[in-house]
């Protein structure tokens, strides 16, 4: 099961092959320029109309990197094949952010409909990043600690992964649903239908990452707490918690970030969502971002569709550096402090 | 108040058979007993069972306490772990007075550190801290909530010679009228720092008695090897051999155990002819492995009909027991050549005979 988190792997970038072979020059400043060569080459590329070019130039300098770093012919080969992958990845991006119309996006950018849209956006998916951690948070615990049973909590836990996301939308409408558990709660076209969808995607990867984050904290580090008088409460509060606040941090943000690229849960339980929106001081419909983008783009308007998706990836990947920043920001003392 | 301890605990984790411990011993006020036995012999179990970590079987009682059915956090011991168990989050300081909140009498952080000589690190987070100093806070942590008993699990094994012995005398300091569980697979710490020792073998105490005894008089095989003695079979010691069954009265035996200090080089009247294989220099003295004769080692009729030879050179384990068994260890002032012949013998007083068998039936352990 792949539960990996985006932000410890795009920790391991910046102290990657390059940083190795230049440490006296700096790891920073070798990784920016590394970066900036990369993007003034796929600028010339592109504005040649020969981006196909770029491709062999990234090649290349990854297995120059692999080289220089490394001296063998295996580090070469890991750097050039890592570099395929990351092509398919990258370019993509890099191709959508060069193809975009500014002034289509500084259109939809001020558009109301579409502030409206990145609110409910950035709002629903921290509402149901909020109910993971909080519901998930124990759950992990009681996961790291291990009980009878547990391997089948765990597969309950991971269900959710394997489920098809449209199947995940049809499971909350008849579990919460008209004819569900509670005859009083309304999820079709709700607040809380979105974030109940949204929890139940993103659940699993909040509650990996924090299991995992307790089972890597020694036990003798909760003996010690007891025996100088903690009871278990008091032993998680001030030492098994905090040695893992980062990690609940991590899965907060996985859970949020799975939750705002959630389509197909969202489309059947709240495909129009009622919320009450501050600016307008009233509750409205709107679309949840997937979903408003499936709508642009289905209307027929790829231009439209991606200029809201630009701003949508250019607010997410803001809202995950602000996240990080604040977590992992200046100080560094839990994770790596670990003896 | 006396520390009585009868506890039985079994511990499984997969792939593995289940581990159990069955051990009963009872610490005196004021005295430090010493659980002495190899690594996983489960010492560090018995040591967390006391202290509640792990669901037992059994009862543990300080004084007229009844500790059994207490949360460890009731329990009243200061544990000291083998990796210090230091919160990494937390400064010196506050790692000190961890424990302040939850005891009505607590000493000032600031004054414990003082005495073990670290007051200076107080404002440092544990992972700036070296081995021997985070060690020096560990013990402050627990001297600072005034505990009853200590439980220490081998709180020296993971530093260095030097910084060892520098606080293993702090620690014997410490330990000189306090009640004390210190467990150890280091026999020579074991001997510093104990009233007491007991020593574990898969899960229970197979001998038990003051330092002195364990050491001069040990009451197996296992426990005169894992004390350092010289254990030697007495069908490899041919007409020596013999004799000392015959003068002991004791035709059950099959071993004897020499220290290597009490073995005594080209005395007038040899009991054995050896041969030099190596010499090692040690600290202060010279450690010689002796061979013995060959014609003292030739198989007797017995072990040659039971256990053919083939046999046992495919086992490597079995072999290099026996090649130990056929090796006399020494300390000595003199550096003989390799290969040198050598009389040795081996005064009387200090010999031990031994049964092999592994049932140690252990009367006198309690009253010792």
């Amino acid at each position: 099961m792949s539960t990996g988190s985006p932000a410890a792997g795009s920790t391991g970038a910046d102290t990657g092959p390059v940083a190795g072979s230049t440490g006296r020059l700096g790891r920073g400043s070798a990784v920016l320029a590394f970066v900036l060569v990369q993007v003034i080459v796929f600028a010339l590329a592109y504005s040649a109309g020969r981006t196909g070019l770029y491709v062999f130039f990234a090649l290349g300098s990854a297995a120059t990197v692999g080289y220089l770093s490394h001296r063998g012919w295996f580090a070469v080969a890991a750097a050039s094949l890592g570099a395929i992958l990351l092509i398919a990845v990258g370019l993509p991006i890099a191709m959508f952010v060069a193809r975009q119309q500014p002034s289509l996006v500084i259109e939809k950018a001020l558009s109301t409909e579409v502030h409206r849209m990145l609110y409910l956006s950035i709002y629903g998916p921290l509402l149901a990043a909020l109910f993971t951690v909080v519901f998930g948070t124990p759950l992990a615990y009681l996961l790291s600690e291990g009980f009878p049973g547990d391997t089948l909590i765990e597969s309950l836990v991971d269900l959710p992964l394997v489920v098809p996301h449209s199947v995940a939308g049809l499971l909350i409408l008849f579990g919460f649903g008209g004819g569900g558990a509670f005859p009083s709660v309304f999820v079709l076209g709700t607040m809380i239908g979105l974030v109940l969808a949204m929890a139940f995607v993103s659940a699993p990867f909040a509650v990996n990452v924090i299991r995992e984050a307790f089972e890597t904290i020694d036990a003798q580090m909760e003996y010690a707490a007891r025996v100088h008088g903690a009871n278990r409460f008091e032993t998680f509060r001030r030492v098994t918690f905090p040695l893992s606040a980062r990690s609940v941090v991590t899965g907060g943000v996985l859970a949020w970030a799975r939750s705002v690229s959630e389509f197909g849960a969202v489309a059947i339980v709240a495909y129009n969502v009622q919320f009450f929106y501050p600016p307008a001081g009233e509750q409205i419909t709107g679309q949840h971002a997937p979903v408003f983008i499936f709508n642009a783009y289905t209307a027929g308007s790829l231009a439209e569709s991606s200029a809201v998706g630009f701003i949508l990836l250019v607010v997410s990947v803001l809202i995950f550096l602000l996240i990080r920043w604040l977590a992992y920001g200046e100080n560094d003392t839990s994770a790596s402090a670990m003896p | 108040m006396t520390l009585e301890v009868d506890v039985a605990a079994r511990f499984t984790a997969t792939g593995t058979d289940p581990f159990v411990i069955d051990v009963a011993f009872s610490v005196e006020e004021g005295e430090s007993l010493v659980i002495l036995g190899p690594s996983g012999s489960g010492k560090t179990l018995v040591l967390e069972t006391i202290a509640g970590f792990h669901l037992s079987k059994g009862a543990i009682r300080n004084g007229d306490r009844d500790l059994t059915d207490l949360p460890s956090e009731k329990r009243d011991f200061g544990f000291v772990f083998q990796d210090y168990a230091l919160f990494p989050h937390m400064t010196v300081r506050e790692n000190v007075a961890f424990g302040a909140r939850y005891h009505e009498e607590t000493r000032d952080p600031e004054t414990v550190l003082a005495e073990l000589g670290v007051a200076n690190l107080a404002d440092r987070t544990p992972p700036t801290l070296s081995g021997g100093e985070a060690q020096r806070v560990a013990l402050a942590r627990s001297l600072a909530i005034g505990p009853e008993v200590f439980l220490l699990d081998e709180p020296l094994s993971a530093l260095d010679v030097p910084t060892r012995q520098a606080l293993r005398d702090d620690v014997a300091d410490l330990l000189a009228d306090v009640t004390a569980v210190y467990v150890t697979h280091n026999r020579t710490t074991a001997r510093a720092i104990a009233d007491r020792i007991a020593i574990m073998r898969d899960g229970e105490l197979v001998q038990r008695g003051t330092p002195e005894t364990i050491f001069e008089r040990p009451a197996s095989p296992f426990v005169a090897r894992f004390t350092g003695a010289n254990c030697l079979p007495l069908d490899a010691l041919g007409e020596f051999g013999r004799e000392l069954r015959e003068r002991e009265g004791d035709e059950e035996a099959t071993h004897v155990a020499l220290r290597p200090e009490y073995v005594e080089l080209e005395p007038e009247e040899s009991d054995l002819e050896t041969t030099v294989q190596r010499c090692t220099r040690e600290d202060a003295t010279n450690r010689l492995v002796l061979s013995l004769p060959a014609a003292a080692t030739e198989p007797t009729a017995s072990s040659e009909s039971s256990e053919p030879i083939g046999a046992r050179s495919t086992d490597g384990g079995q072999r290099s027991e026996d090649d130990r068994d056929l090796t006399l260890e020494v300390f000595s002032d003199r550096v003989p050549e390799s290969g040198a012949e050598i009389g040795v013998s081996f005064p009387r007083e200090h010999l031990t005979l031994l049964d092999d068998s592994d049932e140690y039936d252990d009367p006198a352990g309690e009253t010792e």
